[in-house]
């Protein structure tokens, strides 16, 4: 199955690939008919001792052109295949790629990051060897053994039919071989895997491993691991010994053995031709070398098949991200999966076509023009595992250009709210509308257009600053960048840098403060012009006066926008039309700052303990 | 072929596993030449009407003797080198891993995970290929080509062998010259393989991010240009590579167009038969092998080569924090003593840290307040000597800091980060992180005192729910609060709070920092913060500003001092004003 998928990405490349074989072919017949030359030269004009100059000069002239072309082919074809594999390879990295952009963030939620990278690019390495040299293994020494089986049948056929019995004897130690190695190499890749994981967890976590002084306990967990690898593979050296070449090559002896009886016993009951025992020692020894090759291809084969499993597993998982399901595909397209996209593939090649697929794909897609701005919750029930509801029966609503503030304790359910809204989930009961429309058939390209986020763990890219500001979709002006930069006060800080908005930032910007950080992600935000702002507890790392001044930047941004702000503080939010109070996962007080301190509940104790210190600990 | 130098020290530490499997691996060879004869000697026999069937037994077991002595011994070969080839992956791992513990965080600014993650898995799979198959093809194109030469010379005609091999020399200037070509231009394809590697690394951790945005697409542009860059990379390297064998066959055709020249004139002149001619021709084609693995050999010798540089490029770093010689291994304890003169971060243009000085006594509390940038951070990271050249001093019970080990110094301390990590484990498990072998009832304690534990009792499996990449979402005050548990369990004797409590509200924090007041007494704790609530009840209060010490006292003191401090927190207060209004209005 995983070897017609992937044969079934050559398609585009059948052209090249014919000509690649083509090559390939001519290659081989003429580097046999050297061997040809040769024998004819000895046998017309070196036997005779008769040297007439010209044809001496054509044979050589002949024989050296013959070399040459053969020389030139082979260049050729190792090229064209080397092509095929790394187009081929690029194809399916941009596509498993492209996939795994619009899975659901569930799936990321589960999946370690080092799992994803090693599928991405280490597996999608390994399927490579299948273009590069077992294709051309296999098809070139099949033609081979073909030819071989027709010869011997020329000189005996009775020897020859003898000799058939070893194809089911090959095959039955290729199944063998290949039964046991998937389960070999599958163990291989999956503590590889595992390894991987733990070293990029390890190399992210680095500083807490050294402050903790756990250098030794997790230099130990992957030497375990290690040992564990060396095992695996040594099984599969063990497994390749047993069963490859050294099999392969007893067979050839046990065979000579056989044919040599055969002689012997013919030889007792009448003549033997000698010529023919001659050719046949000699296409037996040639029928074995074809087969090794194969043989010791199957092992590589073997590998580019759990590998080549392992990414159309990724390509082929259902967990798309909420309305990212290509759903515009006919619904027998989108049933055929991979396929399809197989087949199409040709497409993707070219810059864009993705995106007019994506773009396609969301039907229903809001004119940006009528977005208003009206945001209800209706209903909302939410569990990021399906067990543990973290939102019950939310409801609200926020009218265009309001602001609703969320509060509570931490793990309230405020975070979920926004993730919600910026359709990374599913509700499990309920809906949420935009501007009357429910959520589900907004595009959320579309959505998240109008959506500016800022969030509590401020993300940054390695490359610059003013490209963590812009991003690289292009929508974004230089202007633009610094009118938001100014809007959020990060003048000084860019000035003090040596190169401004210039200066590299490593990655996650490692080398900045989180306040920075921070400020850094708002300008991204507001460099958007967003319509609808969500605040993740968007100030919990600015100090007061940074943060003046961004409330005065929000406070301009938010006039005629819709805002959803989680403030920790809320001095931050006392101007908010609606505050909601959560409290494990439910609404349990809304009104404005001054209802919520008259009702006397949780929002006035928060409020009392946070400007009178601790002596208001209800 | 410098990389088998460079590798010496691997062969040294398993010459028993590299001897043996050499040797068998020559056995194989010679035992090879046993079966053409055995098989001559019988055809001959047939072909004579000599052969007795005795003789046939006895030949025919001889040959099956061999056929499985053979067998055995590849088999053993195989392991030997290949198990030995693998051995050197492992050891390589391991070193890399040991070293990338010992880096401070300068290195890790300067090297992306990517990049690292690409030089621990490919790179050292280039280098096992060498040290495996590497070692077999060298050995066993040698044994096989000095076998056949041997064979040439002695037995058909040394002259005729002479000029064969002319265009030889040809092959070993060619294979290096294009083995220098290959060595960039692999390199080149590493460093592409890398960037994509750190493409995706980078794209799934910030997916969140990404999605937010909007910025599928052009991530997915980004990644399809360096896709592309990294095929038209390996297209270069394969462009060389491609050169390799056409190369020998050219010259080996042009090494039987002279034998078959040189010969005829030989025969001719009646030094040598035709049929000598034609055997020559036949161990002629037999050196073909041999010469096609000496291109291999030079491709993957190059390969190694290239991968061994990029890894021992690392594994050659130095720390940029060691041990200094004589350093006491004995725990820290006493008062903490700061007298800074300046602190620059290594390659930055300005100090982060000028003049600071303060003293804790035991059990004391530090907060150190001020803006963005102020070098608040910086300042509790320090004790933690994750970077050197600080000018001046900073001392724990008299003793400077670097008069410690590393492991003593940091065992000392309980770290809580700005920044949440957490690993693929349990919600236990990670609490437990720097004292594996605590007891639940011990986890759970710090659990209470950090204020998580009513959170964890809520998860699907309480302290047994794996968090971290494959893990539940945490929100960030629960990351938070969890690093707190995992440096209290630690019953440090210095506990930093680096901005810890931001992610957390109002009444956790003060929750939290009671639960410290009432079980921590005698130990020392530094806390950082930008809410003046979370250091009012310091006893050593530190107003930065740009890396300088503005003011510094108690919280008492610093409100009739009327400065920075009492400006900060009268802000703050009017705030509180400002909302009192509101509540009575």
């Amino acid at each position: 199955m995983t070897i017609r998928r992937l044969i079934r990405y050559l398609r585009p490349h059948r052209l090249v690939l014919g000509a690649a074989f083509a090559l390939l072919l001519l290659g081989t017949a003429a580097d046999l008919a050297g061997p040809y030359l040769v024998s004819r030269f000895i046998d017309d004009y070196l036997t005779p001792r008769t040297f007439p100059k010209e044809a001496i000069l054509g044979f050589a002239g002949i024989y050296l052109t013959l070399h040459l072309a053969s020389v030139a082919f082979q260049y050729g074809q190792l090229l064209l295949f080397q092509r095929i594999a790394l187009r081929v390879i690029h194809r399916m990295r941009t596509e498993v790629f492209g996939k795994v952009q619009h899975l659901g963030l569930s799936f990321f939620d589960r999946t370690p990051a080092g799992t994803l990278v090693s599928r991405i690019t280490n597996d999608t390495e390994a399927v490579k060897d299948l273009y590069v040299s077992v294709l051309s293994t296999f098809v070139q020494n099949g033609v081979f053994l073909l030819g071989i089986f027709v010869a011997m049948f020329v000189l005996d056929w009775r020897l020859a039919s003898l000799c058939l019995v070893l194809l089911p004897v090959l095959y039955l130690l290729m199944r063998t071989f290949r039964t046991y190695s998937s389960r070999v190499y599958r163990v291989t890749r999956e503590k590889l895997g595992e390894l991987n994981g733990l070293l990029s967890e390890s190399l992210q976590g680095m500083n807490i491993i050294q402050a903790l002084r756990q250098e030794g306990r997790m230099i130990r967990r992957v030497e375990r691991l290690n040992e564990e690898i060396r095992g695996a593979f040594l099984r599969s050296v063990r497994l390749n010994g047993l069963l490859l070449r050294p099999a392969v090559d007893l067979l050839r002896i046990l065979t000579l053995m056989g044919v040599v009886s055969f002689f012997a016993g013919a030889s007792a009951s009448g003549a033997v031709k000698v010529g023919v025992l001659y050719a046949f020692l000699q296409y037996l020894d040639r029928f074995f070398e074809p087969v090794n090759t194969m043989m010791q291809r199957l092992a590589q084969l073997q590998q580019a098949l759990v590998a080549g499993e392992r990414v159309f597993q990724l390509l082929d998982t259902d967990e798309w991200a909420p309305g990212e399901k290509p759903g515009a595909l006919p619904a027998a397209e989108a049933a055929a999966g991979g396929e399809v996209r197989t087949a199409s593939g040709a497409g993707l090649d070219r810059p864009g076509a993705e995106t007019v697929r994506a773009e396609a794909a969301f039907p229903g897609v809001l004119p940006p023009a009528s977005a208003a701005g009206l945001i209800e919750f209706d209903r909302v029930t939410f569990s990021y595992d399906g067990r543990v509801d973290v939102l019950r029966d939310i409801s609200f609503t926020v009218r265009p250009g309001e602001t609703v503030a969320l509060v509570g304790h931490t793990g309230s359910g405020k975070s979920s709210i926004i993730q919600l809204l910026l359709h990374f989930y599913n509700v499990r009961s309920g809906e949420i509308r935009i501007d009357g429309v429910p959520l589900s058939r907004i595009g959320n390209d579309e959505l998240r257009a109008r959506i500016g986020l800022v969030q509590q763990d401020p993300f940054l890219f390695a490359g610059t600053v003013r490209s963590n500001i812009a991003l690289h979709d292009g929508a974004v002006t230089e202007e633009a960048v610094r009118e938001a930069v100014s809007l959020v006060q990060l003048e000084p800080f860019i000035r003090r840098l040596p190169r401004g908005l210039d200066e590299p930032v490593v990655e996650r910007g490692a080398a900045f403060s989180s306040g920075e950080r921070q400020l850094l992600s708002f300008a991204r935000t507001i460099a958007r012009r967003p319509g609808v702002l969500l605040l993740d507890e968007a100030t919990a790392n600015i100090d007061t006066e940074t943060e003046e001044a961004i409330q005065a930047a929000l406070t301009r941004m938010r006039a005629g926008r819709t805002t959803i702000a989680i403030a920790h503080r809320l001095s931050t939010i006392q101007d908010a039309n609606q505050i909601l109070v959560l409290h494990r996962g439910e609404i349990v007080e809304r009104g404005t700052h001054q209802e919520l301190l008259r009702q006397g509940g949780l929002y006035r104790a928060m409020y009392l303990l946070q400007q009178g210190g601790v002596a208001a600990k209800v | 072929m410098k990389v088998f130098a460079d590798l010496l020290w691997f062969f040294r530490m398993e010459a028993k596993r590299y001897l043996w499997g050499v040797a068998t691996l020559v056995l194989v060879s010679l035992l090879l030449l046993v079966p053409p004869y055995l098989i001559g000697v019988m055809v001959d026999g047939i072909v004579d009407g000599t052969l007795t069937a005795g003789a046939l037994t006895r030949n025919l077991l001889l040959l099956a003797g061999c056929g499985l002595i053979m067998y055995v011994l590849r088999y053993v070969w195989r392991v030997l080198l290949y198990g030995a080839a693998a051995r050197l992956s492992q050891v390589l791992r391991g070193r890399l891993y040991a070293t990338l513990t010992r880096q401070s965080p300068v290195f890790y600014q300067r090297h992306r995970t990517g990049d690292l993650m690409a030089r621990a898995t490919n790179d050292i799979q280039a280098v096992e290929l060498t040290a495996g198959e590497g070692v077999l093809t060298l050995v066993d194109s040698l044994v096989m080509g000095l076998t056949v030469v041997a064979a040439m010379a002695s037995a058909i005609s040394w002259k005729l062998t002479l000029v064969a091999l002319l265009p030889m020399p040809f092959i070993a200037w060619s294979t290096s010259y294009y083995g220098n070509l290959l060595h960039v231009r692999f390199r080149d394809a590493q460093a592409a393989f890398s960037g994509l590697n750190d493409k995706v690394q980078e794209t799934m951790t910030g997916m969140r991010v990404i999605k937010a945005f909007g910025q599928q697409e052009a991530e997915k542009e980004e990644f399809r240009k360096l896709s592309a860059r990294t095929a038209d990379a390996n297209m270069a390297v394969a462009r060389v590579d491609a050169l390799f064998d056409p190369t020998i066959s050219l010259i080996v055709g042009l090494s039987f167009f002279l034998a078959i020249a040189y010969g005829a004139k030989l025969v001719v002149d009646e030094e040598l038969t035709i049929g000598g001619l034609t055997q020559f021709t036949i161990y002629l084609g037999s050196l073909i092998w041999p010469m096609l693995a000496i291109g291999f050999l030079f491709n993957i010798v190059e390969r190694g080569r290239a991968s061994y540089g990029r890894i021992n490029e690392l594994l050659q770093t130095r720390p940029d924090v060691q041990d200094r010689p004589g350093a006491a291994h004995e725990a820290p304890r006493g008062a903490v003593e700061v007298d800074l003169r300046s602190f620059t971060y290594p390659g930055q243009p300005q100090p982060a840290l000028q003049n600071v000085r303060f003293r804790l006594e035991p059990g004391q509390t530090l907060g150190v307040v001020g803006r963005l940038g102020s070098g608040k951070s910086t300042l509790l990271r320090l004790f933690l000597r994750e970077f050197e050249g600080a000018d001046g001093l900073l001392a724990i019970g008299g003793r400077p800091l670097d008069g410690y080990t590393l492991d003593a110094l940091r065992g000392a301390i309980g770290y809580v980060p700005q920044e949440h990590v957490l690993f693929s484990a349990t919600v236990a498990e990670n609490i437990a992180f720097g004292r594996a072998e605590a007891s639940r009832a011990e986890i759970e304690a710090a659990a209470r005192a950090a204020e998580v534990h009513e959170d964890i009792v809520r998860f699907p499996d309480g302290y047994d729910t794996v968090v971290g990449e494959r893990g539940v979402t945490l929100s960030g005050g629960q990351k938070q609060r969890l690093s707190i548990a995992r440096a209290l369990l630690q019953q440090p004797a210095f506990l930093l709070l680096d901005d810890a409590l931001s992610a957390v509200d109002a009444r956790t924090e003060q929750a939290i920092l009671d639960a410290l007041r009432a079980g921590r007494t005698g130990c020392t704790t530094l806390i950082s913060a930008h809410r003046l609530s979370a250091v009012e009840h310091a006893d050593v209060i530190l107003v930065l500003e740009d890396g300088r010490l503005v003011e510094r006292g108690t919280h008492r003191e610093l409100l009739e001092l009327g400065g920075r401090y009492a400006e900060m927190y009268e802000r703050q207060q009017l705030e509180s004003l400002v909302l009192k209004g509101g509540a009575s209005s």
